[in-house]
């Protein structure tokens, strides 16, 4: 996987931590390189701090996305300015705020890559128009191929396995991201929103997911 | 913004008051005196005029009472144009009898002794001037009648030309002492609604210095003072304004190097059974220590936050009940919380909800012996949540302080605390609009209550930024 971090005790204790984890890690120490090497070499992840000289996290996120659906994870400082929203709305799956421990940033990584990797035995799923393959990961929506993230794929894909059912955040944040504790309510909406923007014929009346208020969301059945 | 209103009106009035009173009295007694005066000089001459005639004819008389020609006597003052009333014992003859008004007895008793008296009588439509004598060497009384008339309407006229005149005087005073007064007061009112402005905060408020009296000097020490009041706390807001982004930049660059310490220390604490034993205790301490200077960094950073007012509030629908036990599971607090009570939903922000919640049972597990109960309910408009631990108690002394920053009721104790939490925890009710009462007897236990309320409308809805001022959060 990629790390794109500035600071170097930072850089070289997530380095450190995650190939104690297993992972194979290269780094880059600034925007510019970041984004090079996240074009250049094939990585499973890519960790991307939010302050970045030369070229800005969000930047490069974005920039990223442009060209390839690799989940990203972005390291923020903090939890409740705009960061996290729009870090989620340039295209990241995830964040980690800093201060973080080594084992929860192995934990997200792990978590991202699991939502992202092919389950085979996994059967297709159709509904409403929507066809989810989760042994490719292509969706298509009314024969027209989505370009999705894998986190919004997986979240399509839970909410698609159960049309009609109401998903509370909670639990989406459990079965997609795999929080079991009190996560952030703002990961799902956000990631809702961009999963409106591309599935929906007009996102601010939505008719696919509708959303229940003061429950959760819901995949209409059509 | 409402204002008090400036009560310069009595003092306006007050003045005008005493203007038309000087005046009036003045003028009054002016034309009181003068009338008097005419009057006295009007009637005095009359008399004196009627007492000569009287005189000199009453001697005239007195040929023709001793020829005995009374008739004669009536006819020569008819001629003369003189009314007269001759009075013998009861008879009176008067000479006009359109002029005959009766003559009283007390002039009679007083003419009849031998003086000569008068007496003014109003008769009908005219001002008589009655004057009499005894005509010398007899006993026969007579009397003159005269008009006073033209007189009398002579000093009306006088008298109505004065009221009307006095009338006029009064009312000008009223006119000239109000104006006066407005003129001389207004300054007054002026400067003092200056004040209450800069009272209410517009430290801009200057008055404007016009001409060079006493209200133009005190006009101009007024705007001086207003312009060092203001330089003043403009200089004490920046230096507040400087130490808060002290506060909030330092604790920003402690981000770095404690993102390093903590991830260092948390890889450290994966191997730490394969340390060597000399190592492993410090290595121990220095995880335990990492984690207390996140903790305090993260609550110093929030506190300058919410100094800096940018906390912002997201609001949303959220079961008291289910945050309180799913906070309680993802804590593993399942054993040593019970928790009881109502179904509340309410609109507010779940996360700081959370925070609270756990700020003031996580203080309850640890100090109030490691066990509490939550209660949850609605009272009137306000729904609560009540910890109750049954420990030590905390000292009356204590409990006005306990939501101060920094304050911990026991220095010695070494707690997991910043002194930080129960301040957030307050900042954090007070922003959603609601408060934490603290209730503590020694040797029975405390109760903290997070009161926060239904049906009021928190305005900032989701993603807006800018956190309630007080006043509209209380």
């Amino acid at each position: 996987m990629l790390l794109v971090e500035d600071d170097a005790s930072i850089r070289e204790v997530a380095a450190l931590g995650l190939k104690q984890a297993g992972f194979r890690v290269s780094t880059a120490v600034d925007g510019r390189e970041g984004l090079m090497r996240a074009l250049q070499e094939p990585a499973d992840v890519v960790i991307l701090d939010v302050m970045l000289p030369s070229l800005d996290g969000f930047e490069v996120c974005r920039e990223i996305r442009k060209q390839s659906r690799v989940p990203i994870l972005m390291l923020t400082a903090r939890t409740d300015t705009v960061d996290v929203v729009v870090g989620l709305e340039s295209g990241a799956d995830d964040y980690v705020t800093k201060p973080f421990e080594m084992p929860e940033l192995v934990a997200r990584v792990r978590a991202v890559l699991r939502r992202s990797s092919s389950q085979p035995e996994e059967t297709t799923v159709s509904v409403g128009g929507l066809e989810l393959d989760p042994a490719s990961f292509i969706a298509t929506k009314d024969g027209r191929e989505l370009s999705l993230t894998a986190t919004e794929f997986r979240l399509l894909l839970e909410m698609g396995r159960r049309p009609g059912q109401v998903f509370t955040r909670e639990m989406l944040l459990d079965r997609v991201w795999n929080y079991d504790y009190l996560g952030d309510s703002r990961l799902v909406d956000v990631a809702m929103q961009r999963l409106r923007a591309k599935v929906e014929e007009d996102p601010a009346h939505p008719k696919l997911i509708t959303t229940v208020r003061g429950v959760g969301y819901r995949l209409e059945r059509g | 913004m409402s204002r008090r209103p400036v009560p310069t009106g009595r003092l306006r009035r007050r003045l005008t008051i005493a203007f038309i009173l000087v005046a009036g009295i003045a003028s009054g007694a002016l034309a009181l005196g003068s009338f008097l005066e005419v009057r006295q000089a009007r009637l005095s001459d009359s008399l004196v005029a009627a007492k000569d005639e009287a005189r000199f004819d009453l001697v005239l008389a007195q040929g023709f009472v001793q020829s005995g020609n009374i008739q004669g006597l009536l006819q020569s003052f008819q001629q003369n144009r003189l009314n007269v009333v001759l009075v013998t014992g009861q008879a009176s003859r008067p000479s006009n009898p359109s002029f005959a008004p009766p003559i009283p007895q007390t002039l009679r008793s007083l003419v009849g002794s031998g003086k000569l008296a008068y007496q003014r009588l109003p008769s009908g439509r005219h001002d008589l001037l009655v004057i009499g004598g005894l005509i010398p060497g007899s006993k026969v009384q007579l009397y003159f009648v005269f008009s006073e008339d033209r007189i009398q309407s002579d000093l009306r006229d006088l008298r109505n030309v004065l009221l009307v005149g006095w009338g006029v005087v009064v009312v000008l005073a009223g006119l000239v002492g109000s104006l006066l007064a407005r003129r001389t007061l207004d300054p007054v009112a002026r400067a003092s609604q200056a004040a209450q402005s800069i009272a209410e905060g517009l430290l801009a408020t200057r008055l404007p210095v016009r001409g060079k009296d006493e209200f133009g000097s005190w006009a101009t020490s007024f705007n001086e003072m207003a312009e060092a009041l203001e330089a003043k706390i403009a200089a004490l807001q920046e230096a507040q304004a400087r130490e808060r982004r002290f506060t909030s930049d330092v604790s920003h660059e402690l981000r770095t190097p404690l993102t390093a310490l903590v991830g260092e220390a948390s890889l450290l604490g994966e191997h730490l059974e394969r340390m060597p034993s000399e190592a492993r205790r410090p290595a121990e301490l220095l995880i335990q220590d990492v984690g207390r200077l996140r903790r305090l960094v993260d609550e110093l950073m929030e506190i300058s936050r919410f100094d800096a007012g940018r906390e912002s509030i997201q609001v949303d629908s959220v079961d008291l009940m289910a945050l309180i036990q799913a906070a309680v599971r993802a804590r593993g607090w399942d054993q040593q919380v019970e928790i009881s009570g109502q179904d509340v939903v309410l609109q507010s922000d779940r996360r700081r909800l959370e925070r609270i919640v756990a700020n003031l049972m996580g203080n309850a597990l640890e100090h109030g012996g490691g066990r509490c109960r939550v209660s949850v309910g609605l009272n009137g408009r306000r729904a609560f949540v009540e910890v109750t631990d049954r420990g030590h108690g905390i000292p009356s002394e204590h409990l006005a302080h306990l939501f101060d920053r920094f304050y911990k009721a026991d220095p010695s104790r070494r707690g997991s605390g910043s002194g930080l939490g129960l301040a957030i925890a307050m900042e954090n009710a007070r922003l959603l609009g609601g408060d934490i009462d603290v209730w503590s007897e020694l040797g029975t236990g405390t109760r903290f209550t997070l009161l926060l309320p239904v049906m009021e409308v928190l305005p900032e809805r989701a993603g807006d930024v800018s956190a309630l001022p007080e006043s509209e959060a209380r």
